[in-house]
């Protein structure tokens, strides 16, 4: 077969399988980063609070999912799930195995790991709200859920993007991991393709391309947002608008 | 709790562990060492040589690491010349794959750190320098490397620490390392909860170490920068 | 109406851990008068208008906002206010200015000046935007409505910060060194919104270092020193014959103002 041939798009290329195992891996790491970002700011609120016992749970939190290998995390969600599911359905009377499905085990999992990187992200982002800001909300007389609305959200959010877009560049590269759960994202098609055809080089050349493909568009709409958020920052637009 | 199940867990996963630290300190000593090559490159003002750096970082940042080890662990042996040359006995072994696409992807992210490192080298300083007359790699060796290294410091230790956690991708290529041999006690035993508190442990202690480690460097790097104390010189 | 108390304060104290920052501070304040407070840093004037509307928790003390008063509860482990509900309305009645002028940096100036009306007094948001443009007119500002803070000058930010207290219809406005992050020649623009509010009855607590707006336009100066009230009183007199010793060294400083 001709290298044409190989990547095709249609008959026996695999152009067409890797391509959507790509839509895969983006859909893998967008839902990852939902995750993240729900775990993420919870976490970062429990290290912002003033309670004692909360600052220990998001501190630990940070510490067990940034410094343990994105693969053994992987394993324990991938098959810790499976074995919780097991035993809720034997309660509910059903007696065989119960499998956590690949994709929802590896967006938990890369999920997880990115609300730890996301957490120290909104915690950075919340310092970096001067503290004016925040006085002049509450001498205006917003109660806190309205300050909490209005002035730090959004602020929080402009600041984090730079954050936001090294952990999505970061979560990209390890849904690679979630390839061990059988699921095939761009990782696991690579290595399917590059097995049935002998191809080795050829497959793994054309995945990592891919993913280089993902990480450089993804840096090129984060610079934009960031530079879009900023506006109103800059003072380089005086007279210009 | 289990605690016969833990000890003999923990001590399982022990045995694995100097095939971590060798993992672990030799691509970090092969990766410092290209990455210093690729800085060099990268910042030589010659535009094929930092064109190629800068692909270099472009490729090894940009792509996971596990493509990159799989690449070298079977595409390599696809190629006859390789096949059949003096160093395929060496390629074969999944170690010597393991430790090669580590330091190569280390290798990218180091250089990019030292980069900034000595970007934060103050322009002032590298004129004293050259109004004493120094200059070619005496220059770099006595002002720019020392300074640029402290301020790569900080980024090189999280750096070091991502690449502890990257070693468990060895177990993907057949070497067993901590990880893989948690993976395997977790499929014999099923008691994954268990296993993963073990090997997670093992993580959270060599990272706490690494991190120490690198503090105690720092802080003997920032001499200059703590208040004059008399008689502490050593 | 004038005559009526707009602001009192009673034996306001508040401590720093084992520093007593204020040693119980009381004054009043009629509608319409203009009073400013004076004194060296340190001396607790800042700290005394932070405690006023609660971004400062007072040790203890009394402070009343047009006849109601900040319930407080004092315990052993501190203070707090009784009502969270009860400071942000009070809150809402008292304009404060700062000397950083803290305008919401991701809003525009008209943004920033509609904001409290329409999300904290839950006002129609066109009427406030018809509010909020005559207000910016008559600091001067109406034709930076759709900038951001940071691309105006400190001036022009201080002005767009007073709006936005006046937006919210204050019975009190505190202004907490107002001009003192300004470069010189930036300081005329505001001194002279401030003096027009005066003239138009607004009451006012002005903590300052701008001795010829305390002498020329207040109706009464404070002299603060040490956490306690030094002096006070009108400023021909404070400014004259009748000055205490500390407030004359004080003033020696600035020279004589006119």
């Amino acid at each position: 077969m001709t290298l044409f041939e190989l990547l095709g798009l249609g008959g026996k290329g695999w152009g067409a399988f890797l391509l959507l195992a790509t839509a895969t891996t983006l859909a893998v790491t967008a839902t990852a980063l939902a995750i993240g970002a729900v775990a993420g700011a919870a976490i970062a609120a429990a290290k912002l609070s003033g309670s004692v016992p909360l600052r220990l749970i998001g501190h630990v939190y940070t510490t067990v999912f940034r410094g343990v290998p994105e693969l053994l995390i992987i394993y324990l969600i991938y098959f810790g799930g499976s074995s919780g599911l097991t035993a809720v359905g034997r309660w509910l009377g059903y007696d065989g195995f119960l499998g956590l499905p690949s994709f929802a085990a590896g967006a938990l999992a890369v999920g997880i790991i990115s609300g730890a990187y996301q957490a120290e992200v909104f915690r950075g982002a919340f310092h970096a709200i001067p503290r004016g800001e925040l006085e002049a909300a509450m001498a205006i007389g917003m109660p806190r859920r309205l300050r909490f609305r209005r002035i730090i959200v959004p602020q929080v959010l402009r600041f984090a993007i730079p954050g936001l877009g090294n952990v999505w560049q970061l979560s990209l590269k390890d849904s690679a991991l979630v390839s061990v759960t059988g699921l095939v994202e761009l990782m696991r098609a690579s290595q399917i393709a590059s097995g049935s055809t002998r191809q080795y080089f050829l497959f793994y050349i054309v995945g990592g391309a891919l993913y280089l493909i993902l990480t450089s568009l993804s840096d090129r709409v984060f610079n934009t947002a960031e530079r879009r958020a900023n506006r109103s920052m800059s003072a380089s637009t005086i007279g210009g608008a | 709790m289990d605690f016969a199940f833990l000890s003999s867990t923990m001590v399982t996963l022990i045995r694995a562990l100097p095939t971590t630290l060798v993992l672990f300190s030799l691509s970090i000593l092969f990766g410092g060492m290209l990455a210093l090559l690729i800085t060099a490159m990268r910042v030589s003002g010659i535009r094929l040589l930092s064109g190629f750096a800068r692909a270099y970082i472009f490729v090894f940042r940009g792509s996971p690491l596990l493509i990159q080890m799989f690449l070298v662990f079977y595409g390599l042996g696809q190629f006859g010349v390789i096949r059949y040359s003096f160093l395929w006995p060496f390629l074969r072994e999944p170690m010597v794959c393991a430790v090669l696409s580590l330091a190569l992807c280390t290798a990218g992210y180091t250089a990019e750190i030292f980069r900034g490192g000595i970007r934060a080298v103050p322009a002032k300083e590298i004129e004293a320098a050259r109004s004493v007359g120094m200059s070619g790699f005496l220059l770099v060796r006595r002002i720019i490397a020392p300074i640029a290294f402290r301020h790569a410091l900080p980024a090189y230790s999280t750096e070091i620490v991502l690449m502890m956690k990257s070693t468990a991708l060895a177990s993907l290529v057949t070497v067993w390392e901590v990880t893989g041999v948690a993976q395997r006690l977790i499929s014999q035993t099923y008691r994954t909860m268990e296993v993963f508190l073990c090997a997670a442990l093992i993580y959270l202690v060599l990272n706490f170490l690494i991190l120490q480690a690198m503090n105690l460097l720092e802080y003997s790097l920032s001499r200059h920068r703590r208040p004059f104390a008399p008689g502490l010189r050593a | 109406m004038p005559g009526e108390t707009r602001l009192s304060v009673r034996n306001l104290r508040k401590s720093f851990g084992t520093h007593e920052v204020l040693k119980g501070i009381s004054m009043d304040a009629q509608d319409g008068d203009v009073i400013s407070v004076l004194g060296a840093s340190g001396s607790g004037k800042s700290t005394f208008l932070r405690c006023i509307n609660l971004l400062e928790t007072p040790s203890g003390g009394e402070v009343w906002v047009d006849g109601e008063q900040i319930r407080m509860l004092h315990g052993r482990s501190g203070s707090r206010p009784a009502s969270r509900a009860q400071v942000d309305h009070i809150r809402s009645e008292l304009g404060m200015v700062f000397q950083g002028f803290n305008l919401w940096s991701h809003m525009t100036i008209l943004q920033n000046v509609i904001e409290g009306p329409v999300h904290v007094l839950k006002r129609p948001k066109a009427e406030c935007i018809a509010e909020a443009e005559e207000l910016l007119a008559k600091v001067g500002i109406a034709d930076k409505r759709h900038a951001y803070p940071a691309h105006l000058s400190g001036g022009q930010q201080q002005r767009a910060a007073i709006a936005r207290s006046l937006a919210m219809k204050p019975k009190v406005m505190l202004f907490d060194e107002p001009t003192s992050a300004l470069d010189p020649e930036l300081v005329g623009e505001v001194l002279r919104v401030m003096r027009a509010l005066a003239e138009e009855g607004m009451t006012m607590l002005v903590v300052t270092h701008e001795m010829s707006f305390a002498r020329n336009v207040s109706n009464r100066v404070v002299f603060m020193r040490d956490g306690i009230i030094d002096s006070s009183g009108a400023p021909e007199d404070m400014f004259g014959a009748g000055a205490s010793p500390a407030f004359r060294q004080f003033i020696g400083h600035f020279g004589n103002p006119q």
